[in-house]
């Protein structure tokens, strides 16, 4: 298959005394989709946060399409890898029209035409490009989570690192998210990182999933291990008995 | 069976732009015994405000008219602001979504819940109340619940948050519950055990309870009976064992776009929405 895009390797985060993540191991290919699942607090928000640069309190080794966070600046980063968070309604400027917010990081990386491509990233995730006029308030959940995600891809990244992204919708606007994300990995090759706490999503998701417990991984299965049931973890079970 | 509520033909309306009035809740009527009840629908169908109105917490500029809003013989539309306070929070009690914005930030944990207790009983001591307040952190399965009574809000996971609220409004013991969304911030299997929590006091005390969810699936697994409200209307009324017998195309089309652990992998069909449903 194709090469490692993200490379995780005894990943540990602490907080003062308390570790958030205690030796994290894993590796994503090109144009995969990876799912993190596991209780709240089990630090699978801090990994996504660690790749990103987010955190910079860590210690053992990230790899981002063969880039360092640590030494990387943050302008080479952010074209690299993009971070789509939970709650569309907190991770949008509420003063700022919807175009301002997709453009601004095509403005501050010196990308020519963010007017246009402002337009063009509208119409690929489904929205019309009047709706660059308009302010968050104005926009359904659903509608203001399709513009994170344009935003995201504003600097065209490789990653997308996607972080509860359909958890503060309703089920059928879940759906289309979920359609939606999947139309653009196949278009645009990008690499996803999915974190969520409900199986069937990362099941539909992805590829491949690490299940995360108490700061530690608890296991990394295939799709096709976690829908057979080949399960070794009481743990996975327990999880998947829940959903 | 006793009804502890009873609405009838509920309407909530707001002012609109243009200076008229736009009905967000349209007609609702059911009725509530000593069971379970689910309340199902989108965000803006008009589930959480049907629930409001029921409490007495609606805004001030919503325009509400029932031909019937009653809780335990209670005539809620003519109940005077001083019995509905005394009401809320003792008979009544609400368990919001996000414990970020219910729950006072500069409050300890135990300050919040024996503040809940004091208000409700007078006479208990503080040395009680902080003994009840404790118990009931344990029973909402919060490990070291002397340690998490200490803390802030700011400190707490999602999960323990909601826990924390859920434990506030539990250690009344109210006849009825509203739960607005209460597990939609947890994780599946917090969620599970704050769903038997929930279960088990309800069943135990035979209160009775409002589940207002748009996870139609969960709401079947704990409800006895559901509702499927959409654009402010009830558009079905079932048994939770009956869900796949449901026969209004919305409720199907909620059904079907939920993916599942070992469901298709095929694009989610999205629900077609029909303007004939409204």
């Amino acid at each position: 298959m194709s090469e490692t895009m993200i490379g995780v390797d005894n990943l540990t985060v602490r907080y003062g005394d308390n570790s958030v993540v205690k030796n994290c191991s894993f590796a994503v290919h090109e144009g995969e989709s990876f799912g993190l699942v596991g209780e709240s607090g089990s630090g699978k928000s801090t990994i996504l946060r660690a790749i990103v640069g987010l955190v910079s309190d860590w210690s053992g080794s990230i790899t981002v399409a063969g880039l360092d966070p640590h030494k990387t600046g943050r302008k080479q980063l952010a074209r690299t890898v993009q971070m789509v968070f939970q709650d569309p309604y907190a991770s949008l400027h509420p003063r700022y029209v919807i175009g301002h917010q997709i453009a601004e990081p095509m403005i501050i990386n010196r990308i020519d035409n963010p007017q246009r491509r402002t337009a063009e990233l509208l119409d690929l995730i489904g929205l019309p490009a009047a709706f660059q006029f308009r302010y968050p308030h104005e926009l359904s959940g659903g509608q203001r989570q399709r513009v994170a995600i344009a935003r995201a891809l504003a600097l065209s990244p490789r990653i997308l690192l996607l972080d509860e992204p359909t958890s503060a919708l309703d089920v059928s606007i879940q759906a289309e998210i979920l359609n939606l994300l999947n139309r653009l990995r196949q278009e645009l090759n990008l690499t996803f990182i999915i974190v969520s706490h409900d199986l069937a999503v990362v099941s539909y998701m992805c590829e491949r999933l690490m299940v995360m417990r108490n700061a530690e991984t608890v296991e990394i299965l295939t799709r096709n291990q976690l829908r057979s049931g080949d399960i070794s973890s009481a743990y996975t079970r327990s999880l998947l008995a829940a959903a | 069976m006793s009804k502890l509520v009873d609405i009838e033909n509920l309407r909530i309306a707001f002012r609109t732009d243009e200076g008229g009035w736009k009905e967000a809740v349209r007609g609702v009527s059911f009725s509530l015994g000593r069971e379970k009840l689910g309340i199902v629908g989108e965000s803006g169908s008009g589930k959480s405000l049907t629930g409001r109105a029921l409490l007495g917490v609606l805004p001030s500029y919503a325009k509400m008219s029932a031909d019937k809003l009653s809780f335990d013989g209670i005539d809620l539309t003519s109940a005077s602001p001083r019995l509905r306070r005394s009401l809320r929070g003792g008979r009544m009690g609400m368990i919001l979504q996000d414990p970020k914005f219910s729950l006072n930030p500069v409050m300890r944990v135990d300050e919040q819940i024996i503040e809940a207790i004091r208000i409700g009983d007078r006479r208990m001591s503080r040395r009680d109340a902080t003994k009840r307040a404790i118990e009931t952190l344990e029973q909402v399965h919060i490990r070291e619940p002397a340690r998490v009574a200490s803390l802030y809000p700011n400190e707490l996971s999602g999960g323990m948050g909601q826990r924390v609220m859920i434990a506030m409004m539990l250690v009344r013991e109210p006849d009825l519950l509203i739960a607005d969304e209460p597990t939609s911030a947890l994780d599946v299997t917090v969620r599970t055990q704050v769903m038997s929590i929930l279960d088990e006091l309800v069943t135990r005390r035979g209160m009775g309870l409002i589940f207002i969810s748009h996870d139609l699936k969960l709401v079947s697994k704990f409800c006895d009976r559901v509702i499927v409200m959409y654009a402010g209307r009830i558009v079905e009324t079932i048994a939770a064992d009956r869900l796949h017998e449901a026969t209004h195309p919305y409720t199907q089309g909620l059904l079907s776009c939920m993916p599942t652990v070992d469901g298709p992998l095929e694009p989610l069909p999205i629900l077609q929405r029909e303007a004939s449903w409204a």
